[in-house]
């Protein structure tokens, strides 16, 4: 019978951060919660619940997504780097992290998780972002403190030092 | 980026110091509010009235409680069997006003949508919602009042029962001789500004975590508050406990900008839950329950008098201020800064404004980044742009010819506040030469390009900051704590906190060149009751006034303590002895150092010898308390609640597409005086911030209700905050004129912004579409309210040249 | 309504379809996620039994044959911004991807399906393959049906997102030359789209040979503009003939969208705006490779 399908929970495979989970999904329940509250990684943070904001965004199989928008149990088996995860393997802060912090990107810092993991993204691909680039790139992003200048400062910033080193 | 070059290296003040607080969220180690979770950790959910206004019939929990998982129900009756209304932050009565009594859940009556009407707790959230469905609550649905005029009119249902009428509070600001002034005016300028509801929204929802202290039956509360020891006071009334038994511990915060101003009912109410449980209960509050928190609608109805030359003689403003439902947040004190800041920095002496405050059926106001300030800039940046056009004068022209000038500072202004220093017409010149403001007019003078529309604005805010409100917990001192420990590390513990604006760094910085130490030996405590010293926490732009004044004199204490022990070491006079950066050194004598560390170190060690004349341990507490706040009134009844008059000039150009209304925002500049700069880049990042608020404020934040009351704007889909493209780039000037009372002439930094660079951009698109004699001073100025404005100006047209 | 909802991943469309046919309601399909997570947190949906379609291969890539570009429905936003074959053939559609809304994170998960599926007015998708002439295929109780697109969201039991599966979407490639645009008008940056309008034009010797144009965003459902179109067919696309077409779509516009996008009598006028803006970069694009 088909109804052999329907499961109460779906126990998923995780590798987050580089450290592999297997935890138990209760159906409906988002990835955004099953980060904080199930993994204790609680860098990710909610802000909307509504896939505005993007202060809740992780990378997920190399791309970053919105973790209040994913459901935990549709991800049998995943990769996925949190904000947590993004510090070089030697504990130092990478590029576009370091440029956050020397340029004072962010004041309170709620919005870090989606300004970083949008910048690295963005930065992957455009090397040398315009500022109209920049714009999109950052676009599913709210920052509330900043109106947003140092923001662009710190990832032309980060991309400059990118560019040195690569 | 301002120019720095006037550096002085040998200090960290008014350097770009890199924040000490700034690492923790780019690896996401800042542990906020809702991170926090404790053993047996409970979740509550809130039952929120979908009606404006409306009686509870009945209340039926039964179904709630049947759903497993759910380990307590409350409704407002049962709460208000428990605990006391909630105090007060600003309390009316004492101000004139009108005082309602606010419970933390409606009791028989709600008076607003989105009022807390019953909670669940369960043993997590999902449970503790799906409960809540089950409540049945039967409403006898009453007629809603919204518009605050028409709440006045005498036939208007009374919000709150027993008050005789929907008023709160009514009070004139008024000095000279108003009536003279315009009867003498060559010319009489009307305009009408109406400024809608539209709120903070700091990315970090509100989040209350209490847990229930089993040893000694108190209470700690982990809360996104701004101002943790009045909230322990507050909640100490409420819940009928001491203070010593409670315990408010704020962690770091997501951005606050008055919103976490305490009062809200779901800070009593979860340390209620906690005791009624003996367990954590928690608290996160929804987008949707966050969007329900307003503030700043008001409606002015501003007159002008001018004499031929277009100086202002005086000053007509009829305002009212809808402040929403009655509510223990400090919110409607707003309306009441509103008026007292009027004629903000025009040297206009004739006024006569009245203020009216009003309660309606909407949810209620919190306090809002410009905390009413950001109104009066409005109502009077709107209101001489209509007196410059009607006049035919220069926007910038009008205003350099009534501004209080340089040399009549400190100035009393017709309110009786004192205004500290200022250079105004100095502060536009700049921002205009900054943005390049010839080159636009010929632009602009050009005319139009493909139906779109040029428009320069120039505003002018004055930022009155610092405040203290007289038998409030709204304090103008503040005290810090400066610990050195033997090993020369050093902690500050100070009772102001912070929203995310970077002050911890600000106040460190004082407090390594006041000490002599390097940054990287400072750690910065705030926001715990039970650590840090008694304070009021952050609001008014007065954390790094106060909190770096206070922490500065506590410093200056230690290092005399250590000056001595080192002097004693190295057996020369304290006169001789100098230290920096960690190291100290004695005059005239080369390569005689000791470490901080080894004097410390000593100075534990050596009580009874080297450390014989000072008090151990190395730790001093002090207050900064700004001397220029009077609460004594002066012979007019009036006093000076502000020690700090920051201000700024803000010039925009925006472009209006006036086939679809959008306006885009070309080129924004701001000259900014907020005293002595500890740290530029946090100034303007704080400035950039502000004019973020105003450039969404005024063209597309609004919060909307049907009518019936009923919120329409629910989420992020609808409250449309700016993003990176709708921001330009800014051009900041910093022009400081030092505030001669406060420690190192500092003035806030925090709050300035919001209303001059909204009524920049208004301005900016009324000054675009004078060729199309639109006039549009109903905000937001969003497409279609300027498409709308537009359409009508060329029927009017159209009609003018048929008759 | 349920605390404790079932799920199930099946891995084949055949497994998919007869799994919903066997299920008697409350149940509510996912893919991506982005559409329906938001109703799930906060409780405004409470399905009973989530089936996630994430694992059908059916309905993933990106083929050409004999003039249609196929589309799995699991297509993400992202892909068709960037995939050879969209942005070579149906670059209109690639553009509308682009526009969408949310920001990059959603782009690389929001869902073609999950886009059409929701038949939201305010989105970009369905203008643009509306415009383009698209049909999709669908599978419901074990039947596979083709059906156009414009027929389909006129529909009113088709039963996506609950019963029936969108498996594909099939568009005809663009013909070389045809001019194309698509025109978004939003408040803000953030804001969600007032009025969208997407056109297709031929020209022949200066002369419109064929156009499309569809509107979105300004009425509860995408409107067909063809009729306003008709007028300009054997024209030079002149300022009269713009300002025509700028008439005459507003009376298109039966009962305008009012909320805070906008006011319906403003949506309605900037269905005029907005379809003449984008009609006048198609033609500016015709014949331009």
């Amino acid at each position: 019978m088909m109804d052999d399908l329907l499961v109460q929970s779906v126990l998923v495979q995780w590798r987050v951060n580089g450290k592999l989970h297997e935890i138990e999904a209760m159906p409906g329940m988002s990835l955004l919660d099953a980060v904080r509250e199930q993994l204790g990684l609680t860098g990710t943070h909610m802000g909307c619940q509504t896939g505005h904001c993007g202060a809740c965004t992780v990378m997920l199989d190399g791309r970053i997504v919105k973790s209040c928008l994913t459901q935990a149990a549709t991800l049998p088996r995943a990769e996925i780097v949190t904000i947590e995860g993004l510090k070089r393997a030697d504990g130092t802060l990478n590029p576009v992290q370091q440029a956050f912090w020397d340029e004072a990107g962010f004041q309170c810092g709620y919005c870090a998780p989606g300004m970083l993991l949008s910048a690295m993204e963005l930065l992957a691909e455009h090397p040398d972002p315009t500022d109209a680039q920049i714009d999109t790139g950052l676009a599913g992003n709210l920052c509330r403190c900043t109106g947003y200048r140092s923001l662009v400062r710190a990832v032309k910033a980060a991309a400059a030092k990118m560019r040195e080193t690569s | 980026m301002a120019d720095h070059s006037t550096i002085d290296d040998t200090r960290y003040v008014g350097q770009a110091v890199r924040t000490i607080e700034g690492r923790a969220p780019i690896v996401g180690a800042a542990r906020y509010t809702n991170d926090f979770v404790f053993p047996g950790q409970l979740y509550a959910h809130i039952v929120r009235s979908p009606h404006a206004a409306a009686r509870i019939r009945r209340i039926d929990t039964s179904g709630a409680l049947k759903v497993s998982g759910v380990v307590r129900v409350l409704d407002g009756a049962e709460a208000a069997a428990h605990i006391k209304p909630i105090t007060h932050y600003i309390d009316p009565a004492v101000f004139g006003g009108k005082s309602a009594e606010v419970r933390v859940m409606a009791v028989d009556e709600v008076w607003c949508y989105g009022q807390p009407v019953a909670v669940v707790v369960a043993e997590d959230k999902r449970t503790a919602r799906f409960a809540a469905q089950r409540i049945q609550i039967v409403y006898d649905v009453l007629e809603p009042v919204l518009d605050a005029e028409a709440a006045t009119a005498p036939d208007a249902r009374i919000v709150v029962p027993g008050w005789d009428s929907n008023i709160m509070m009514q009070a004139p600001f008024r000095n000279g001789d108003p009536d003279a002034a315009f009867a003498k005016a060559a010319h009489v300028v009307k305009t009408s500004v109406d400024i809608h509801r539209f709120s903070t929204q700091p990315i970090e929802t509100r989040c209350y975590n209490a847990v229930w202290e089993h040893d000694i039956e108190g209470v700690t509360l982990y809360a996104t508050a701004q101002n943790p020891h009045p909230l322990r006071h507050v909640l100490s009334e409420v819940l009928g406990m001491p203070e010593s038994k409670i315990r408010v511990h704020a962690p770091v915060i997501g951005g606050a900008f008055g919103m976490k101003m305490h009062g809200h009912p779901e800070e009593a109410l979860m340390c209620l839950l906690a005791k009624l449980t003996g367990r954590p209960v928690k608290w996160t509050e929804t987008r949707e329950e966050c969007l329900l928190i307003g503030a700043r609608e008001q409606r002015h109805h501003m007159e002008l008098a001018l004499d031929a030359d277009g100086v202002i003689l005086g000053l007509r403003d009829r305002y009212f201020a809808n402040v929403g439902a009655p509510s223990a947040c400090p919110g409607w004190g707003m309306a009441f800064l509103t008026g007292l800041t009027m004629p903000g920095p025009y040297a206009v002496r004739d006024i006569d404004v009245q203020m009216t405050v009003v309660i309606t059926n909407k949810p209620s106001w919190n306090a809002a980044r410009g905390y009413g300030k950001e109104s009066t800039a409005l109502a009077l940046e709107l209101a001489i742009e209509d007196a410059a056009r009607q006049l035919g004068m220069d926007a910038a022209e009008i205003r350099l010819k009534n501004f209080i000038r340089a040399e009549q500072f400190p100035y009393n202004s017709p309110t009786g506040l004192v205004y500290d220093s200022g250079d105004y017409s100095g502060a536009v010149l700049k921002a205009m030469h900054a943005i390049g403001y010839e080159g636009w007019k010929a632009r602009q003078a050009e005319g139009p390009k493909d139906g779109k529309y040029i428009g320069i604005g120039v505003a002018f805010e004055l930022t009155p900051e610092g405040g203290a409100l007289p038998g409030t917990m709204v304090a103008g001192y503040d005290s810090s704590s400066v610990r050195v420990a033997p090993d020369g590390s050093v902690r500050i513990l100070t009772g102001v906190t912070t929203p995310g604006t970077g002050n911890p760094t600000g106040i460190a910085q004082i407090v390594a060149d006041e000490l002599g130490v390097t940054m990287d030996a400072i750690e910065v405590t705030q926001g715990d009751t039970t650590t840090c010293p008694y304070g009021f926490g952050n609001y008014s732009g007065r954390s790094t006034i106060v909190g770096g004044g206070s922490a500065a004199l506590a410093a200056q204490q230690v290092r005399a303590k250590v000056v001595t022990v080192a002097a004693a070491l190295f057996d020369v006079p304290e006169a001789d002895v100098e230290l920096h950066r960690g190291v100290f050194s004695v005059k005239g004598q080369q390569g005689r150092t000791l470490t901080f560390k080894e004097v410390c170190y000593a100075a534990y060690t050596g009580a009874y010898s080297v450390a014989h004349g000072i008090t151990l341990p190395l730790e001093a507490t002090a207050t900064f308390k700004p001397s220029n706040i009077r609460h004594t009134p002066d012979e007019n009844g009036r006093i000076n609640p502000y020690p700090s008059y920051s201000n700024a000039a803000y010039v925009t150009v925006c472009e209006v597409d006036v086939e679809t209304g959008k306006t885009k925002v070309l080129a924004f500049a701001a000259a900014h005086d907020c005293g002595r700069v500890i740290n530029p880049v946090l100034v303007e990042g704080q400035a950039c911030g502000a004019i973020s608020f105003g450039v969404g404020g005024a063209m597309f934040e609004a919060i909307a209700f049907d009518s019936s009351g009923r919120q329409l704007t629910r989420s992020f889909m609808d409250y449309v905050m700016p993003r990176s493209e709708d921001l330009p780039a800014v051009k900041m000037v910093h022009h400081d004129s030092p505030n001669p009372v406060t420690y190192m002439g500092l003035k806030g930094a925090g709050e300035a912004g919001v209303g001059g660079s909204a009524a920049a951009v208004v301005n900016a698109i009324n000054n675009a579409l004078i060729p199309l004699g639109v006039s549009l001073n109903t905000l937001p100025l969003s497409a279609p309210n300027v498409w709308g404005a537009i359409q009508a100006a060329r029927k009017r047209g159209q009609r003018e040249a048929a008759e | 309504m349920s605390l404790y909802p079932s799920f199930a991943r099946p891995n084949s469309l055949a497994q998919a379809s007869e799994l919903l046919a066997g299920l008697s309601g409350g149940s509510v399909i996912i893919a991506g996620g982005q559409e329906i997570m938001p109703h799930i947190n906060h409780g405004a949906m409470q399905p009973d039994i989530y089936i996630d379609i994430g694992g059908l291969k059916e309905l993933r890539g990106i083929s050409e044959a004999d003039g249609v570009v196929s589309i799995g429905a699991l297509t993400v936003h992202r892909e068709l911004q960037g995939n050879a074959i969209v942005a070579e053939k149906l670059p209109m559609l690639a553009d509308a991807a682009s526009r969408a809304g949310g920001g990059r994170q959603v782009h690389n998960r929001a869902t073609l399906g999950g886009n059409l599926v929701a038949m939201h007015p305010l989105y970009d998708i369905a203008p643009a393959l509306l415009a383009l002439g698209a049909e999709v295929e669908l599978v419901k109780a074990g039947e596979t049906r083709r059906t156009s697109l414009a027929a389909l969201m006129h529909e009113t039991s088709h039963g996506l997102g609950s019963e029936a599966i969108l498996v594909r979407v099939l568009v005809p490639a663009m013909a070389a030359g045809t001019g194309w645009a698509y025109e978004k008008l939003k408040l803000s940056g953030g804001a969600y789209g007032s009025a969208n309008a997407a056109a297709t034009v031929q020209l022949d010797a200066g002369r419109i040979t064929a156009a499309t144009l569809t509107i979105g965003a300004v009425a509860d459902r995408i409107i067909d503009a063809a009729a306003a179109v008709q007028g300009l067919i054997g024209q030079a696309w002149t300022a009269a003939a713009a300002e025509q077409l700028e008439l005459r779509c507003p009376a298109l516009v039966k009962q305008p969208l009012s909320d805070q996008q906008g006011s319906g009598e403003w949506r309605q006028a900037m269905a005029g705006v907005v379809a003449r803006r984008a009609m006048a970069a198609a033609v500016a694009r015709a014949g331009q490779k």
